[in-house]
């Protein structure tokens, strides 16, 4: 969040505002809407839970691998999945490592401040000494370099972190299209109260993360840092990954020489929310990447909704992420309402007017995010 | 034999127009399609026959008609013309796939389309002076009603402006024409014994530049170049096809046919100004491109100056600049098609031209990728980057100008350099960048919307790549087209880099 806040003076911003603390919700509650969100949410959650188990794995199995040649195939090589891995017929894992690397970039939270503590340092070297104990060249490296292996053990506890939080996302999300086929979810505010139970539910689950090396376990995120999933995985990852985001990999070219990029990181709107949804044709745009793997898991409801456009399957990603961008703005709701100082339906002025102050500092973002585009 | 490229159409042409039962649009669509393919099947068959090696009029056919007028029915083909036969064919074949299946009024349409076909076909082949006029004269008929039925808002200011442009056209022509055979003392508007006429120079620049400012008008060359703009932009996609693709060639042909190999000394005599001419048609052209926000337009100005190359290439009248104008009559023709027929896709599915509107066409998902990449090529090979048949022709009429007058070329390929500007231009705004919000749910664009544009662009590819496939056919007539002309060139080199009998 920006760090310095002033009153908005904008019609849209006071309507969205009085949307939440009535009740409401940021994305209009439409049959069409409820179909594409959680149709997308659907193929999401699939998505996220293959991201979830290879992240994790590179995590657990990959730890100091300094050449990890067949990362993306958890552990289970084989030709035939080389060759549809170099084909391209696959779920494109980098997705899931830009998300982390822009998380790790953007830090915040109590992960990024554990990082940086005496303690950490402490039990990555343990790690780190366990790891290389047969291995003399790499030791003369880490004298030589102390910095460079801590580094990738941080980078390692942002894959393992990432991939404990998409694990419940994906929970979220499936059991979330499972009430939807069965009837019970039949609005965008249940959507978005569904989202934030889930939220609500594994808040204070703990964050940890433990390499076995040797036979033996080395705690690199020990549960006493008392790291948790809301504060120190999903809030960090929302801000980094939905709002902030890195411009060097958007739809659009930035001139930073032309300060066209702010030299302030919390002034980035580069995020999930303000992506443009229709591709310029350049290369290697991750959040295509993302709308490519969705692609392969939509429901069939999704699927023949979008075939019945203009364009049929043609821009099939564009209409992804369009639909991905609304589902995105009802998690933000959530946890935009599950993260308000106080109830948003209070009483109470002065509470009222935390919950005023707050709620300006999150929609003053959004104004210039797709949000409006997603009213139409 | 080549009586056939003309009556089939004709015969086709009747019975679209009298077949009995109803018909619908895509019916009948599919009816002169397949004429068309005949024809163009038909077309193979010539070049089959067609002796390549032979720089002589070939497969004649010879009919007496009104010997008493001069006029007589004789057809014949050679290396000039024989490229030009199969440009017609082809690209009325695919101006036939470019049209709109639900087109209003679909049996005249067909009909004048395939007579357009035929009287161009009867131009190209009509070895009488009076013949090639009826011919002339004859395409304008389908020609006018095709741009005034069937064209935009202003249909009918452009293709009356079209009509008294060419109609006076036609007029100095006849004059001209008129004037060989009288003071070349012949009886009859025969080409063959009129290549002996002895006029004397004066005389013959004064019927020269009747001819000049006939098929100027035809080509057309700057001033004479008004009615073109106005008619492409008014006129359907497959009539600009056809218009920019072969019936302005009909100039060009007529201008070296009968200009340059009845009237020598007095085109010798010319030459310079000719080149010069040639060079302001050019740069004209290219500048007038540059300013142009429509994008037919655009294209429709890039064809004058693409012209202009041929005149100079003419001027020049050496074997190797001939055979660079036949061959860039051939490549203008496919690049110009080509260009019409990616704008009309373009049009049809965005419905404007507006440069300043468009923009990102490429976009993989919602745009006209496709389209926009083979428009990228079309304006390359326009530009003349080499691997295409742009490049091809403009390097012969450079390479066979320059001895000759070599200021006027290199001023020519200044002309190079601005096609690429006002191309790059147009590409960079309309196909480049994000996709402006007009244009953000376009109808998707299907195969047979690529299909003329596929076509095309193999053809500018495979001929850029293997020109002497199509060199081959003209070589030994350009000799001896520019056997009278020889001259001393103003450059000397040692040792010939090219000559007209190697292959490229």
């Amino acid at each position: 969040m920006t760090s310095t806040w002033k009153p908005l003076n904008s019609p849209a911003a006071d309507d969205y505002i009085q949307r939440l603390t009535a009740g409401g919700v940021l994305l209009p509650d439409t049959p069409i809407n409820l179909l594409e969100v959680v149709g997308i949410l659907k193929s999401y959650g699939v998505v996220l839970g293959a991201y979830a188990e290879n992240l994790c794995f590179i995590a657990d199995d990959q730890f100091l691998e300094l050449f990890p040649f067949f990362k993306y195939f958890n552990g289970k090589f084989s030709w035939p999945k080389l060759l549809r891995h170099w084909w391209h017929d696959r779920i494109n894992f980098e997705y899931a490592e830009y998300c982390m690397r822009t998380m790790m970039w953007h830090g915040g939270g109590g992960l990024d401040a554990y990082l940086n503590t005496p303690a950490f340092a402490q039990l990555a070297e343990q790690a780190i000494q366990a790891k290389l104990k047969h291995n003399p060249l790499m030791q003369g490296l880490h004298r030589l370099f102390p910095d460079f292996l801590p580094e990738q053990i941080r980078q390692s506890a942002y894959y393992s972190t990432l991939g404990q939080f998409w694990h419940v996302m994906n929970e979220i999300f499936i059991s979330l299209s499972d009430r939807y086929d069965g009837g019970e979810v039949t609005s965008i505010p249940q959507v978005v109260k569904h989202i934030l139970s889930g939220l609500v539910a594994a808040a204070s689950q703990p964050i940890t993360y433990t390499v076995r090396i040797g036979g033996k376990d080395y705690e690199i995120l020990p549960a006493a840092a008392g790291l948790t999933f809301l504060a120190d995985a999903a809030v960090p990852y929302v801000e980094a990954v939905f709002f902030r985001g890195t411009p060097f990999l958007g739809v659009v070219s930035y001139n930073a020489q032309a300060q066209q990029i702010s030299p302030d990181q919390a002034n980035f709107a580069y995020g999930a929310l303000y992506a443009d949804p229709l591709p310029v044709g350049s290369a290697g745009i991750p959040p295509t990447l993302l709308m490519q793997d969705m692609r392969h898991f939509l429901p069939e409801y999704l699927h023949d909704f979008y075939r019945q456009g203009k364009r049929g399957e043609d821009d099939l990603r564009v209409r992804i992420c369009q639909s991905f961008q609304k589902s995105m703005f009802c998690v933000t709701n959530a946890a935009v309402v599950g993260l308000a100082p106080y109830p948003l339906n209070t009483t109470e002025p002065q509470q009222q007017a935390a919950n005023q102050k707050y709620l300006q500092a999150w929609v003053g973002r959004m104004l210039t995010s797709q949000l409006p585009t997603v009213q139409e | 034999m080549l009586s056939l490229l003309i009556w089939m159409p004709v015969l086709g042409a009747v019975l679209l127009t009298v077949w009995p039962s109803k018909l619908s649009a895509v019916r009948l669509r599919q009816i002169a399609f397949i004429i068309m393919a005949v024809v163009l099947g038909w077309t193979a068959v010539v070049g089959y026959a067609f002796t390549s090696s032979d720089a002589s009029l070939q497969l004649r056919e010879e009919l007496p008609w009104l010997e008493g007028l001069g006029l007589s029915y004789r057809l014949s083909v050679d290396g000039l013309s024989f490229p030009l036969l199969v440009l017609n064919s082809l690209l009325t074949w695919l101006a036939l796939h470019a049209t709109e299946a639900k087109i209003q009024r679909p049996r005249l349409y067909y009909a004048l389309i395939l007579l357009l076909n035929a009287a161009v076909s009867g131009a190209f082949v009509a070895e009488n002076l009076l013949l090639f006029f009826l011919f002339y004269e004859l395409e304008l008929i389908p020609l006018y009603l095709l741009i005034s039925i069937w064209g935009g808002p202003r249909r009918g200011y452009a293709a009356t402006k079209f009509l008294i442009y060419t109609a006076v056209s036609g007029v100095l022509l006849l004059g001209a024409f008129l004037g060989i055979t009288w003071l070349g003392g012949m009886a009859s508007f025969d080409y063959q014994p009129l290549l002996t006429q002895t006029i004397p120079v004066v005389q013959q620049c004064w019927l020269l530049g009747a001819l000049l400012i006939g098929f100027g008008i035809k080509i057309p060359l700057v001033p004479f170049h008004t009615w073109l703009p106005d008619a492409h932009v008014e006129a359907g996609t497959p009539v600009s096809m056809l218009l920019a693709g072969v019936l302005l060639k009909l100039g060009t042909y007529g201008l070296i046919r009968y200009g340059m190999v009845l009237l020598p000394q007095g085109w010798e005599t010319l030459a310079p100004w000719l080149a010069t001419w040639a060079v302001i048609t050019t740069l004209y052209g290219a500048l007038m491109a540059i300013a142009q926000t429509d994008m037919k337009r655009m294209v429709a100005f890039s064809s004058i100056a693409h012209m202009g190359y041929i005149l100079l290439a003419c001027a020049a009248a050496t074997p190797l600049s001939l055979l660079g104008a036949i061959f860039q009559m051939v490549s203008h023709g496919l690049i110009s098609a080509l260009l019409f027929a990616l704008v009309g896709v373009v049009y049809q599915k965005t419905g404007t031209r507006n440069i300043e509107v468009l923009r990102g066409l490429l976009n993989p998902e919602r745009g006209l990728p496709i389209i926009g990449s083979m428009m990228v090529l079309g304006v390359m090979a326009s530009a003349g980057i080499p691997g295409m048949v742009g490049f091809i022709s403009e390097f012969l009429v450079f390479r066979g100008s320059f001895p000759i007058f070599p200021l006027q070329t290199l001023l020519s390929i200044i002309g190079t350099g601005l096609t690429a500007v006002y191309f790059l231009l147009l590409v960079n705004r309309v196909f480049f960048g994000r996709l402006s919000p007009q244009v953000t749910d376009l109808p998707p664009v299907t195969w047979g919307d690529r299909f003329p544009g596929l076509i095309l662009t193999g053809l500018i590819v495979l001929f850029g790549l293997q020109p002497a496939w199509m060199l081959n056919w003209s070589q030994a007539t350009t000799t001896v087209l520019a056997a009278p002309l020889i001259r001393q060139p103003l450059i000397t080199q040692a040792t010939p880099v090219i000559s007209p009998s190697s292959p490229l």
